[in-house]
This record gives C-alpha cells, sequence and structure tokens, in this order.
C-alpha cells in the first residue's frame, strides 16, 4: 500500500493548523508522527481519513483520492485507534471490537465476523476479556480493545491517536512492540501519534517530527531524533546517546542541573510504615 | 469455537428478558380487560375473547365491553410503550446521551401545542374534519416541527449530538410557553380539555384509532432494527464512527426523522405520556445490556408492558380513573430507582 500526501493545508477558520504537508510513505511499516502540543499531529490523521477535509491539497491511497472513496469504502482500507474510548453506554468487549466489522458486514456475516473478532482477540492476548464490560478494564486493556477493533476492519493503514498515552512503561513497550509486529505480518502501513519520543524511536522503522504545522524532519529514528532537531522543535536540551542501534534521548535542563539538589532526610522522607 | 458459543449463549439469555416480557403481555393483555365499571374476572375476559373468534357470542354486552372498549385501549397502551421506549433507545444511543428521548425532541410538546390550537380554535381551521381528528392532525403536524428545524438547520450548519439536545429543549419551552399562553386566555371548558391531553390520556382509543399509528411505527421500527448495526457504531463517537464507515450526521438526522414519525403518530392520539421513553430503554439495558440489536426490541417489550400495565392501574385509580401519564411517573420513577440499586453491580448502564 501506498500513501500519498501532496500539499495539504488546514486550518480552523483564520488559524492555520497544517500547512504544505507533503509525504511518500509505502509499504509495511510503523510511522511514528512526533511533536509538540497544538502542532497538527491529530489534525493530519484526521485529514487522511477525512475525518478533517484539507482546505488545500491531496490525499491518496494506493493512486485513488480519499475524497472519492465512499465512507464504507474507505473504512475497509483505513482503521481508526481514537485517543480515547466513548463508554457512555459500553458495550462487552466482543460487541466494542465487532463494531469494527461494520464496513464488511452483512446481514449473514455475523459468524463470520465474531471469528475475525475472536481471532484478533487472540493475537492480542485478551481472548479472556471477551465478555467482559468495556468499562470494567484497566487503560492497557481499553488500548487493546482499541486496537482489536481497528484491526478488525482489516484495513491497509491504521491510524493511532497517541495509543500509548495512558499506559505504564511495559504496556507502551507491548503496545508498540505489537503494532509494529503487526505492521509486518499484517502488511499494514501503521501511522501512530506518540509524545513518548523514546518508545517511538525504538520501534518505529520512520519517524515524522512536525513543528509549527509542518514536517520539520523526516526519516529514519536515526535522522529524526537528534540533539539539534530536539531543541529547534521541543526548546529542549538533550543528549542523544545509542541503545541496541537505535536513538536515545536523555533531556537535560541546564537551570536544575548545574545546581545539587539533595535529597530530602529524615523528618522530610517519607518511609513505608512497617 | 468456543469463545462464540459463549457468546451465542449470552445472547440467548438476553432474548429470554425479550420473551418473558412478551409472555406478561399477553397474560397482563387480558387482566387489562377484566378492569373496569362492568365485573368480569381474568377467565370470563378469556372465555369472551374465544367466543368472540369462533363467533359463538353468548354475551353480546360483555362482548361489546371487552372486545371493542377495553381491548383496543390495552393494544394501543402496548404500541404507545413500544414506540416510546424504542425510540428513547434509538436517540439515547446515537446522541450518547442517558437524557435523551422522544420528550427531550420536544416531539411530545409540539404534539400537545398542535392539539392545544385546535381545541381552542375549534374545527374551524379544518371544516372538512371533526374535531377529533381536526386535533389529531394538528398534532402530529406540530410534533414533527422540531425535527423539520433540525432538518433545516443541518442544511446551514454542521448538527451534533449536544446542538441536537440543545434545539429540542429550546423548542420544548417555546412550545410550553405557547400552551400556558392559551391556558390562560381559554375558558374552563377549554382549559379541561388542554389539561387532560397534557397528562395523557389512552381512555378515549377505538379500534379506528389503532391502523394509522400501528402502521407508521411498524415501519420506522423495522427500519430502525435494520439500522441496528449503525446505531451501535454511533456510541463509539462521531470520529470513531466516521472512521468505521458510518456517516455521523446523516445518521442522526436519519434516525431522529424516523423516531419522530412514529412518536408523533403514536402521541398525537394520547398527548403527552412521559417517563416511558426515558427510563424505559434503561431498565431494558439492565437486563440486555447496550447492543442494539437487543436493546431496541427489549426496549419496545419493556415500554409496551410497562404502559399496559400503568393503564391498569390508572383506570382503577380514583373515582373515574386517573390519566395514564400520571400513573407511569409515580410508579415509575421508584421502580427504575429501586432496580438501580437493587442491580447496581450491572455496567450496561454506566
Amino acid at each position: 500500500m501506498r500513501l500519498v500526501i501532496d500539499g495539504i493545508e488546514f486550518g480552523y477558520s483564520s488559524t492555520p493548523v497544517l500547512k504544505d504537508i507533503t509525504l511518500d510513505a509505502n509499504g509495511p511499516q510503523l510511522l511514528s508522527i512526533i511533536g509538540p502540543n497544538g502542532v497538527g499531529k491529530s489534525t493530519l490523521i484526521h485529514c487522511i481519513n477525512r475525518i478533517l477535509s484539507p482546505n488545500k491539497g491531496t490525499v491518496m491511497i494506493d493512486g485513488d483520492m480519499v475524497n472519492d472513496i465512499s465512507l464504507k469504502d474507505l473504512a475497509k482500507r483505513v482503521g481508526y485507534v481514537p485517543y480515547s474510548a466513548n463508554d457512555t453506554f459500553p458495550l462487552s468487549v466482543v460487541d466494542t471490537v465487532l463494531m469494527g466489522r461494520h464496513p464488511h458486514a452483512t446481514y449473514k456475516s455475523l459468524d463470520k465476523d465474531l471469528d475475525i473478532v475472536y481471532d484478533t482477540l487472540k493475537l492480542l492476548d485478551i481472548e479472556d476479556l471477551a465478555m467482559r464490560n468495556f468499562d470494567e478494564l484497566s487503560a492497557g486493556q481499553h488500548q487493546k480493545v482499541m486496537l482489536a477493533r481497528g484491526l478488525v476492519q482489516e484495513p491497509e493503514i491504521l491510524l493511532l491517536d497517541e495509543p500509548t498515552s495512558n499506559l505504564d512503561i511495559k504496556h507502551q513497550m507491548e503496545v508498540t512492540r505489537i503494532l509494529r509486529e503487526l505492521s509486518q505480518e499484517k502488511n499494514i502501513l501503521i501511522i501512530m501519534i506518540s509524545h513518548d519520543l523514546n518508545i517511538a524511536a525504538k520501534y518505529a522503522d520512520t519517524m515524522i517530527m512536525l513543528h509549527g504545522g509542518s514536517i520539520f524532519a523526516i526519516g529514519t529514528p536515526q535522522e529524526v531524533i537528534t540533539k539539534e532537531n530536539i531543541k529547534a522543535v521541543y526548546d529542549v536540551e538533550s543528549e542523544v546517546i545509542e541503545s541496541c542501534g537505535r536513538p536515545h534521548l536523555i533531556m537535560l535542563d541546564n537551570d536544575f542541573d548545574n545546581i545539587d539538589h539533595p535529597l530530602p532526610e529524615g523528618t522530610y522522607a517519607v518511609r513505608e510504615k512497617k | 469455537m468456543e469463545g462464540k458459543q459463549e457468546y451465542y449463549k449470552a445472547v440467548r439469555k438476553k432474548w429470554m428478558f425479550i420473551l418473558i416480557c412478551v409472555l406478561l403481555i399477553v397474560v397482563a393483555l387480558v387482566f387489562s380487560l377484566s378492569i373496569g365499571m362492568y365485573d368480569l374476572d381474568f377467565f370470563d375476559c378469556y372465555r369472551i375473547l374465544i367466543e368472540h373468534i369462533t363467533g359463538n357470542i353468548t354475551d353480546p354486552y360483555a362482548d361489546d365491553i371487552v372486545v371493542f372498549t377495553r381491548l383496543p385501549i390495552g393494544v394501543f397502551a402496548i404500541i404507545v410503550g413500544a414506540v416510546l421506549a424504542m425510540g428513547g433507545a434509538v436517540m439515547q444511543s446515537i446522541l450518547r446521551n442517558p437524557l435523551a428521548d422522544p420528550y427531550t425532541m420536544g416531539v411530545s410538546s409540539g404534539a400537545l401545542l398542535g392539539a392545544s390550537i385546535a381545541i381552542v380554535l375549534g374545527n374551524g381551521i379544518m371544516p372538512f374534519f371533526n374535531d377529533s381528528w381536526v386535533k389529531i392532525i394538528m398534532a402530529f403536524g406540530f410534533s414533527l416541527i422540531p425535527v423539520a428545524v433540525i432538518l433545516m438547520f443541518s442544511i446551514k450548519r454542521r448538527v451534533t449530538a449536544t446542538k441536537i439536545i440543545l434545539i429540542g429543549i429550546a423548542m420544548m419551552y417555546i412550545f410550553s410557553a405557547i400552551v400556558q399562553l392559551l391556558m390562560i386566555t381559554a375558558s374552563e371548558e377549554t382549559l379541561a380539555e388542554i389539561y387532560s391531553w397534557r397528562v395523557g390520556t389512552l381512555a378515549l382509543t377505538t379500534w379506528d384509532t389503532i391502523p394509522i399509528p400501528l402502521g407508521i411505527s411498524l415501519v420506522c421500527g423495522i427500519i430502525l432494527l435494520y439500522h441496528h448495526r449503525r446505531i451501535n457504531v454511533m456510541m463509539a463517537g462521531s470520529r470513531s464512527a466516521h472512521s468505521m464507515g458510518v456517516d455521523p450526521d446523516r445518521t442522526i438526522l436519519v434516525e431522529i426523522t424516523l423516531v419522530s414519525l412514529m412518536t408523533a403518530a403514536t402521541v398525537c392520539f394520547t398527548g403527552t405520556i412521559g417517563f416511558v421513553g426515558l427510563v424505559g430503554p434503561h431498565v431494558a439495558r439492565l437486563f440486555v445490556g447496550s447492543e442494539s440489536k437487543l436493546l431496541l426490541p427489549a426496549s419496545a417489550a419493556f415500554g409496551g408492558l410497562f404502559l399496559l400495565l400503568a393503564n391498569c392501574i390508572a383506570r382503577v385509580s380514583g373515582e373515574y380513573g386517573l390519566p395514564v401519564g400520571v400513573i407511569s411517573a409515580i410508579i415509575g420513577c421508584p421502580l427504575f430507582i429501586f432496580i438501580l440499586i437493587k442491580m447496581r453491580r450491572k455496567s450496561a448502564w454506566n
């Protein structure tokens, strides 16, 4: 599959959010979009699956303009995992994931759809949650269920809006590793927004760094995660070391780091009660 | 696959709730025939019905009371309850709001305004129809005004769930204010008629009442059931629905138009009957969850049963019976709170 974004621009009334975004993404890979808050990361992925319509420019999937694809057909090709799930009326995990089969569903397809749902739950190792209610799950389990809902759409491109934002470090690594493996196993282009630069750099094949609504840097993690880029985009001093062939960022705060900050002793310390 | 069998088993268990409600409706319907001034017991009513079906009528007076007076009221109570509760379930799901129902959409208050105008002006506004049909036609027409406003609004601007609820509530206040104004200027006799319409009653139902609301409700209800998957997807939020191939704005407009049509077709005959549309779906959710394929029929079955029973109580209350709208609220609210406390472990309702 091939995603081509050609010069898209988007803005809310007079405030521009995206400016002249152009990129060409090919084949199965994990592509991570990074950048500070409000830089247009979510807006960019919403323009890819037509939740938002760009004011200018085009988005093409395998040569087809997304605006020319019917909404149902687009849902068969592009899946989406939102930042947070709406659980006003929570369903069971199976019914929640089954929603993702909507673009493929016919009135006789329930049995086949259930097979796909259960296979996906098994793949993500959450089969035991199948009959639980969505609001009874932990944040990590929520995220996996939402991921399963996106996967059962059997998309060529899967968009994820901060899928690891509410997770502890173990689950952040687990979910991102699963995404990387799935991109190869299922032949999917996975585009993930992330605020954790080290997790993104550890698992992503390609990274896009946004700044001021434009692409500031694009390439391999080594090309994108440099102390110069971090300073320019986040205004943060850093050191970048290499770990297992991947860049690893150590943040520095010169104003804080240059002074000793001894840990509190005695009465100030909180200790475990025996 | 074991997991799949477990899923089907859970679904079958939930269908049992619907089946039980339907069986109770049948029993309660025959029971409702025995309630009234003319003394008949449950088995008399059963016998009279059988005699009527076989054409072997032994007591024409009892036959007339049971088949032509009480039975249409019972049947219409089931239809109205089912329509209001199913409409409430659809509205709550697509707008993702537990407080949404046909009432908050302004459908019922629109019907009240239409009927009030007809009561005040008489059949002078439609000379070809008699008084009661003028009232029904006006109520039907006015009850569709809120959805017409929303549809017109959608041409110019994007309609979101919140905007729809706000428009509905605004319409409800406008309609209520105009009704108040009419009531201030109305004569004592007119005032009494508007009042009886306002609290909702089934007492005037005959067999002639039923075909139009039944026909419209059946068509709208079947289409809504056919749309159960997209109603489910709407519960995920409009962005997620869009990404799963459902146009959220169009779906909201289509579904609320269907709900408004079937609600208007029933409340224009009965007046405003509250509570069922709001709480019926929540009670059904406690038993079958929020999946629309089960929730819609379960809400309809529970709503029908509830209003039928409320109507039985209304008819034996007071010297001449009480309006069913009053009884449905008086017994329904405590019942709902009791069920919520008893079944707090259930998280089908968040």
